[in-house]
Parts: structure tokens; C-alpha cells; sequence
């Protein structure tokens, strides 16, 4: 449904270059903000992550740090909005907290891998929990990787280009 | 086997030797009495029958006598006369007198019929009696008597006389010897001499029979034999020798024993009766005696299954007294059974409410063990974000290529912003244990409310313009000053009011309120903003506790105010108590002591 409107808008781009958002707009039938929104994430081809972490500002550094390297970055701040945009935006990568609001981390990775849209999308778990059991709980969930706060910048940067090779391979 | 067959063959056997012995004894006796009664009889019957005969004959033999004395001095005339008229006298008896001389001839007779010989023992001075013969004229039988005549001195004749012996038959059979009875005579060839059948007399020789044995050979006695019928009979034989009679008298044996045959009879009606009386009575008493038993028996079984009964005592025998204290036994077990019944049921409840204690008990700690991990990941979450944040920050500006102005300064506000975090958690951290372990210090002084009240609403003035939230105060005027740590109530006021402000919509109303109640000064902080939901509420005093834990991030705190405040106002004597409902707001409020001036 959604990749159908998306595949719309390219199609009616495809046909006429100088086609006004607004056309497109009353063509599909939905606000023409969204109509811009969709152009401009069909737009953006670089690699999208997803950071999932109900205090986003301490992430900040990492956020600016991604996207200096060239990524994409969004934002999620619960598991509802991590679940949704999940599908949605389709990152290629998820930078899951495991202490959040409503259902924890542990259970939004399960409905990830539940879901056949998002079930292919590499996790990366990033919490405080540095116990043995919750990295084990956590990696036999499907996580493909696990890093504890605090982190070193660099060292989650490489996993992230580990993990990010390793799913395109496959 | 059960007592009662015991005891009625105990008392068959003890009864029932001595009963046959004595049974026996008497039967013995008695068998003893009536044969000897019956031999007795019989013998006397003979004896009877004897003298009879022995009397009859004496009386012929006198009258053969006297009419030989007379026959020695009458003239023929006179006498034949006097023997005519002593023939009508004893009619029947004598059928001919006659005289014969000492040759032989007979010189005179009644009734010369026909001749008898003479008689040698009369010739020789004596007396003679003849055997029993049939009569020539009368065909009956007769004995002839003779006597001899003397004149002198000498035998001149023979007086003789034929005398028939019907008349003596007929005396013997008047003789009472039972219905049965039979008697005989017999001469000492055994030939029949009287018979009730009388064509039988001198025509039957029974010589064969037992007694008449006996009798010819001159013995008496008394014999158990058959007869010549060929039937059992009681015999007493005995011997007259001077006609050489032989006196047999019969008895038929049953009849005879008859008695015997009852009292075999009646012996044997008494003792079955006897027996029986013993069985009777061993029933009763065995009865008497085991029901009791039983009753008791039941009874134990009874007490052994949980309802028992009281017994009936029945009888004051030993059995009795048993029952009665079977009965108190069995009373004062059942009691003592109900005691141990109620005792294991208190026990029980008992081990159950402390197995429910236990239970619950044991929730808790694991609810503490729960809320101990749950508190220490907290803890490492609290810290480890804001650290995690300030080294990131200073990784990305230490980082090689050149960082634009507003991004360098982006992240030096998040390094200063998550340091001042960090200090407000590690202050909060240390006052909490401060208070927890005691250590925190009070000073205690007089303390305006109003005052403090401003103080506090100052401090949170920013956070409420920036929220739009309207915060205000309501104290009445000359209200009492109280007895107060100025400085740890502002924080307690200030969590309070940034509490409010932080779980509030925006727009709301914060009042910060206080009145005097008694020696007490309440001071009130209420919102009309989110409320805490009910299950919610006693929570939110416990370390990191955040009723909405999507607020937590977002307002910043560290989730030991409430505590930190709990602490401080517990320290005060006091207690924060919170009203709350959910979507309508939330209200706190504590009490403080009034400053007494002494």
C-alpha cells in the first residue's frame, strides 16, 4: 500500500518531470506535505538508521556523528513509534535501547522479527544492561549486535558498518 | 468358637455326667425294686395258690379223718345217713366214700360206681392221697383220700373217699394273678393237673416247659423263660409234695415289667426333658452373659470407628461394672479424641496461616529481590546515559574534520547538560543515603511559611512560565510560624511543585495552600494535572519510581525526589499523604509543627 504510493509518485515523475506536488497531490489523493515528505525520502539515497531511545538527546553525538559519515538519520523515542516507523521508513539499520517506555526493547525486537516487512532489518541493542544474561537474552532474540553505555563512539560506528556489510551480503 | 457354644457345652458336660449317672443309678434301682416287687408277687401268688390248695386239702384230709373215727363206732346205717348228708354238705366235693377191707373189697360205698383199688399206705396206718385222675363216672378230675379204720388199735378198713377237685380249681382261679397270669399244676410226670382249660388236664404233658422242669424235680424258684405258647413269661414254680403236685404260676414277661417299660419310658421322657431344661437355661444364662459381652464388643468396634454410643448396663455383676467403665473410657477418650481434633485443626489453621505468612513472605522477597534489580539497573541506567552522552560528545568534537560552530556548541551543551544531570543524581544519591543511614543534619528553627513558600515558588518560576502553567499561593494572613529545616523544607516544596509542574498539561494550575490545624501548620500542594492511578500511588514514594515511566526522560528527574522529601518530612515527626485521581490531579500535603514560643 504504502510502497504502491510511493511507486505512484514515481511513476507519474517518470511521466512528466516538471509534475507540481500539488498534481501529484490531488492525482493520489493524500496532503500534498506528504506528497513532499515521500519525494524527499524517495529522494534521499543514502543508507537510513534508526535510533530507537526515549532520551534522544543523549544520543545527539551519535546521531551527528552518523550523519557526518553520509547516513540517514531517524528517530524513535518508544516501541510503538520504533515498531511503526520500522515499517514505515524501512530503515537498514535499527539502534535499539532496551529501557523504554511501554513495551521495553526486548519486545520490540521480537515484534520485529515477528513481522515479515521488518524481520530482515540487522538490530543493533545499545543499553546500560550489561549484564551477561540480558546480552545473551538479547542476542538469542535475533540481535545482531550488543553494545553497553557507556560506548565508544568509533567502536559503534564500525559495528554498525560490520553489521550493515554483513545484511547486504546476505 | 464363640462363648456361647463354649458355655452351653460347659454346661452339657458339667450337667450332663452327673444327670446320666444319677439317671442310670435310679434307672437301676428302680429296675432292681420292680423286679423283685414282680418276682415278690409272683412268689406270693404261688404261695397264695399253695396254701389255698394246701388249706382245701387239709380240710378234705380232716374231713376223710373225722369221717374214719366216725366210721370206726356208727352203726352202717347211721352212718351212711351222716355221709349222705356230709356229701349234700360239700356238694360237688365228694362224688363217693367208700370203705374197703384190708383185702381189697370194697364193704361199702355211696355211689359203687366203680371199684378202687386199695391203697397200701392206708393199710399201713396212714393217710394217702391218690394222684389226679379222671373221675370213671364223671369224667372230671378227682384225687381219692384214704384213711384206715381202727378199731382197737387195728386197721379194720380203709376209709376212701373220691374227691373232686373242681371245687379247688374253682378257689385257685378266684386267686388274683394278673390278666396275664397263668396257673398250672402239674403232677411229677409233668402231665397238666389244672389248667383253666380243663379238657387239657390230664391229656397235655408240658414237661418241656422251664418251670414244670424245675418243679418235677421237687425244686422252687422263680424263672425267666419261654413258655410253651412261645412266649416270654415270668414263672414261679414250686412243689407240693404231699400230693406231688407241681404249683407253676405264669406271667406274661412284658406285662410283668410292664413298670419297667414305663419307667425305661419315662427315664428317658426326664432326661431328654432334662437335657433339654439344661440346654434351656445354659441359652439363657450364655445369653445373659454374652450380651453384655457383645454389647460391649460392639461398643469398642464402634469407639474404634468414632461414633460410639453409651452401653446399656444391664446387670450389677462384674460385666456391669466393666460396661460402666468401658462407658467412662470410652466418654473420656472420645472427649480427649474431640480435644485432639480441635487442637490439629487449630494447628493446622495455625500451619496454614503461617504457610500463607511464609508464602507471602516469600512474594515480598522475591518482590524485593525483583525491586533491588530493578532499583540497580536503574541506578547503572541513571548513570550510565548522562556519561555515555558526555564522553560520545567529546568523542564526536575530538573527532578528525572540521565541526561547524552550532554543532560544536550543540554538543558542549550536552556534555554541560548531562554533567549538571549527573551532579543533581549523585547529590540526590548522597542526601537519600544521608537520610537513610541518619546522617542527614537538621536544623531545626522558627520558620515563616510565607517565606518559604515564595522561595520555593521562585525557584521553579522559570519551569512554570516555560510550561504556561499558573502557579499561586493561598495563606491566610498571621499564619503561626513553624519548627522547620528551612532549607530541606524548600526541597521538599520544590520536588513537590516541579512534581506538578512536571506531570501537568500544559495551562494547568498549580496552588501551593497552607492553614493552621491545631498545634499543626498543613501545607497543601495541589494540581489539576495528569494524577497518579490508584495502584500507582503508594509506589511512587520508592526510589526511581516513575507512575508513567514514559515521563521519566522527558521531565528529567532522577526519581528520588518524592524520596528525598518522604525522608526529610519523616525526619520532621510527619508524613506526606497524597489524594489522587487520574486526569483530574493530584494533591500532596504534610504537616509541620507550630513554633511555641516559650
Amino acid at each position: 500500500m504504502i510502497k504502491n504510493i510511493d511507486d505512484k509518485i514515481v511513476e507519474l515523475i517518470g511521466k512528466n518531470e516538471n509534475i507540481s506536488t500539488n498534481e501529484i497531490s490531488r492525482i493520489i489523493g493524500i496532503p500534498e506535505k506528504e506528497v513532499e515528505r515521500r519525494i524527499k525520502a524517495i529522494s534521499d539515497v543514502r543508507q537510513k538508521i534508526m535510533i530507537v531511545d526515549d532520551e534522544i538527546a543523549t544520543l545527539l553525538p551519535l546521531k551527528r556523528s552518523l550523519e557526518a559519515e553520509g547516513y540517514s538519520v531517524i528517530e524513535a523515542v518508544n516501541g510503538y513509534e520504533a515498531i511503526e516507523k520500522a515499517k514505515t521508513e524501512c530503515p537498514e539499520l535499527i539502534i535499539l535501547d532496551l529501557m523504554l517506555p511501554g513495551i521495553d526493547g526486548f519486545e520490540v525486537c521480537v515484534q520485529l522479527k515477528k513481522d515479515e516487512r521488518t524481520e530482515r532489518i540487522p538490530i543493533i541493542m545499545l543499553t546500560a544492561k550489561d549484564e551477561m544474561r540480558d546480552k545473551v537474552e538479547g542476542l538469542e532474540m535475533g540481535a545482531d549486535d550488543y553494545v553497553t553505555k557507556p560506548f565508544n563512539l568509533n567502536e559503534l560506528k564500525a559495528r554498525i558498518k560490520n553489521v550493515l556489510k554483513r545484511s547486504q551480503e546476505i | 468358637m464363640r462363648i456361647r457354644s463354649e458355655q452351653i457345652i460347659f454346661f452339657l458336660i458339667i450337667s450332663i455326667l452327673p444327670l446320666s449317672a444319677v439317671v442310670y443309678v435310679s434307672y437301676e434301682h428302680s429296675q432292681e425294686v420292680i423286679r423283685n416287687s414282680v418276682n415278690t408277687n409272683l412268689l406270693v401268688a404261688t404261695e397264695n395258690t399253695g396254701k389255698a390248695i394246701d388249706n382245701w386239702m387239709d380240710a378234705r384230709k380232716d374231713d376223710i379223718r373225722i369221717i374214719s373215727s366216725i366210721a370206726e363206732n356208727s352203726e352202717k346205717e347211721k352212718f351212711r345217713e351222716y355221709l349222705s348228708s356230709f356229701q349234700n354238705e360239700h356238694e360237688g366235693v365228694y362224688q363217693e366214700f367208700f370203705i374197703i377191707d384190708p383185702d381189697g373189697n370194697i364193704i361199702f360205698s355211696t355211689n359203687p360206681a366203680n371199684a378202687v383199688p386199695f391203697l397200701k399206705d392206708a393199710l399201713e396206718g396212714r393217710l394217702f392221697i391218690s394222684d389226679v385222675s379222671l373221675s370213671s363216672t364223671t369224667n372230671l378230675p378227682e384225687v381219692i383220700i384214704t384213711n384206715p379204720i381202727r378199731k382197737n388199735g387195728t386197721i379194720t378198713g380203709i376209709m376212701g373217699a373220691r374227691v373232686s377237685i373242681e371245687n379247688l380249681y374253682m378257689i385257685i382261679e378266684g386267686i388274683d394273678i394278673g390278666k396275664s397270669g397263668e396257673i398250672f399244676l402239674v403232677n411229677n410226670k409233668g402231665e397238666l393237673i389244672f389248667n383253666k382249660d380243663r379238657f387239657r388236664i390230664l391229656h397235655e404233658n408240658i414237661n418241656n416247659n422251664f418251670a414244670v422242669k424245675e418243679v418235677i424235680y421237687e425244686k422252687r424258684g422263680v424263672g425267666d423263660y419261654i413258655n410253651y405258647k412261645g412266649e416270654n413269661v415270668l414263672g414261679s414254680y414250686y412243689w407240693l409234695p404231699l400230693y406231688r403236685w407241681g404249683l407253676v404260676v405264669e406271667q406274661n414277661r412284658d406285662e410283668a415289667y410292664a413298670d419297667m417299660l414305663t419307667l425305661e419310658k419315662e427315664t428317658a421322657v426326664i432326661s431328654i426333658f432334662a437335657v433339654f431344661c439344661v440346654v434351656l437355661v445354659a441359652i439363657v444364662i450364655s445369653k445373659r452373659m454374652t450380651e453384655p459381652i457383645e454389647s460391649l464388643k460392639n461398643g469398642a468396634s464402634s469407639l474404634v470407628k468414632g461414633h460410639f454410643k453409651t452401653i446399656s448396663v444391664t446387670s450389677k455383676n462384674e460385666i456391669g461394672e466393666l460396661t460402666e467403665i468401658f462407658n467412662q473410657t470410652a466418654e473420656e477418650l472420645l472427649e480427649i479424641r474431640k480435644k485432639l481434633e480441635t487442637k490439629i485443626e487449630l494447628a493446622n489453621k495455625d500451619l496454614g496461616e503461617k504457610n500463607t505468612k511464609l508464602i507471602l513472605a516469600n512474594e515480598e522477597l522475591k518482590k524485593l529481590d525483583n525491586l533491588k534489580s530493578d532499583f540497580l539497573s536503574m541506578v547503572s541506567h541513571e548513570l550510565k546515559t548522562p556519561l555515555s552522552a558526555i564522553r560520545t560528545s567529546a568523542e564526536f568534537l575530538g573527532s578528525e574534520g572540521t565541526i561547524e560552530p552550532d554543532i560544536r556548541k550543540e554538543m558542549l551543551d550536552n556534555v554541560i547538560s548531562n554533567v549538571d544531570r549527573l551532579t543533581r543524581l549523585i547529590n540526590d544519591i548522597l542526601d537519600l543515603s544521608k537520610i537513610e543511614a541518619g546522617k542527614m543534619e537538621f536544623h531545626y528553627e522558627k520558620v515563616n511559611v510565607e517565606e518559604i513558600a515564595k522561595a520555593a515558588i521562585e525557584n521553579i518560576r522559570y519551569l512554570a512560565l516555560k510550561n504556561n502553567i499558573a502557579v499561586s499561593m493561598e495563606l491566610p494572613e498571621n499564619l503561626s510560624p513553624v519548627l522547620a529545616d528551612r532549607d530541606k523544607i524548600i526541597i521538599v516544596l520544590n520536588n513537590l511543585l516541579s512534581n506538578a509542574l512536571k506531570f501537568m498539561y500544559k495551562g494547568g494550575r498549580v496552588l501551593l495552600s497552607a492553614k493552621e490545624e491545631g498545634n499543626d501548620v498543613r501545607i497543601r500542594v495541589e494540581d489539576n494535572g495528569i494524577g497518579i492511578d490508584d495502584d500507582k500511588v503508594t509506589k511512587i514514594f520508592d526510589k526511581f519510581y516513575q507512575a508513567d515511566s514514559t515521563s521519566r526522560r522527558k521531565t528529567g528527574g532522577s526519581g528520588l525526589g518524592l524520596t528525598i522529601s518522604s525522608g526529610i518530612i519523616k525526619a520532621h515527626g510527619s508524613e506526606i499523604y497524597v489524594e489522587s485521581e487520574p486526569e483530574k490531579g493530584s494533591v500532596f500535603y504534610f504537616k509541620l509543627k507550630k513554633y511555641e514560643t516559650k
